[in-house]
């Protein structure tokens, strides 16, 4: 099964996504995909405590930054495989030669495909993913283009997805399909 | 009327041409310049109507309500821009609150009203 998750920042999406990973891989084999490139030693702490937090609960971590559909051939592709976040992997994949080097038009294509992968050829992937849609700021035309390349991969997920979640204030909306809480 | 309401790129568009026959030639797509067709089959990105609005002291609910009878049978679609932080800029606050005055004005006299999530329709009435 396939599992979106969506919703606003810091309001449990992670949490949520990691019981659903938890729920659909049962007694097998789980994988926590780390989708964001560490950029300093904040991000680092971060990571490490994210990383003791899921270690009681028998995650295998896969750092993925780019290529994502990576972790089939690095796992046993029939587990259960929690990707977080979709937001970063865009990201990198917009900077194929690291942050502050040029931007790939075809970061967005590629990154949707890579997810496409996984969702397929998983046993279980639970992705996780930010909605930031719905503000009044008037972005540059680089945040613009990102905005509406996450969009595309978040609607390219969903239609492929068996549930689609969203995840606002701690509460859960079911979009697609039927999960009990 | 139908009103469709969600984020930026969720797919508003593209679910009033499938669901509610819209053709696209039908479609009065709103900029900033204050110009729109209340007469027309479906209005897209009013947000850019109440931007304007916003800037040239009208009220978009009142203008709205003036032709009524124009749109009363059309497809009417908004982004949801005022579900962020409070803006800092005072524009940017009277645009997010005079569009969600519209949409809830809208609401109220719509027949359905959709929200967009990810590409997929959440009837909200």
């Amino acid at each position: 099964m396939n599992v979106l998750i969506s919703g606003g920042c810091k309001n449990g999406k992670s949490t949520f996504a990691r019981n659903i990973a938890l729920r659909l891989a049962g007694d097998g084999k789980r994988y926590y995909v780390a989708t964001m490139i560490p950029c300093d030693d904040e991000d680092r702490a971060r990571i490490a405590r994210h990383v003791a937090d899921r270690a009681g609960l028998g995650f295998e971590t896969l750092e993925l930054g780019r290529k994502v559909e990576r972790c089939l051939e690095l796992a046993d592709p029939g587990a259960t495989f929690l990707v977080d976040s979709v937001t970063a992997l865009l990201l990198n994949e917009m900077y194929p030669g690291g942050h502050g080097a040029g931007v790939d038009p075809d970061a967005v294509d590629r990154c949707a495909a890579g997810l496409l992968k996984v969702a397929a050829g998983a046993g279980n992937a639970v992705f996780v993913s930010d909605y930031i849609y719905s503000d009044a700021v008037r972005y540059d035309s680089f945040t613009e283009k990102y905005r509406a390349d996450l969009a595309f991969v978040d609607k390219a997920l969903a239609n492929v997805c068996d549930v689609v979640i969203e995840v606002c204030a701690g509460n859960v909306l079911v979009h697609k399909g039927e999960w009990e809480p | 009327m139908e009103l469709i309401i969600g984020g930026a790129y969720q797919g508003k568009r593209e679910y009033a041409k499938r669901r509610f026959s819209v053709e696209e030639g039908r479609i009065f797509t709103c900029r900033e310049d204050g110009e729109i067709d209340f007469s027309s089959r479906c209005i897209d990105r009013i947000e850019e109507f109440t931007l304007w609005c916003v800037r040239n002291d009208a009220d978009p609910a009142e203008l709205f309500r003036a032709h009524r009878d124009q749109w009363r049978g059309s497809v009417l679609i908004c982004t949801d821009i005022f579900c962020g932080v409070v803006p800092l800029e005072a524009e940017a606050r009277a645009w997010r609150e005079a569009t969600a005055r519209l949409c809830a004005y809208l609401s109220g006299e719509a027949a359905g009203v959709t929200r967009m999530f990810c590409g997929l329709a959440q009837k909200l009435k």
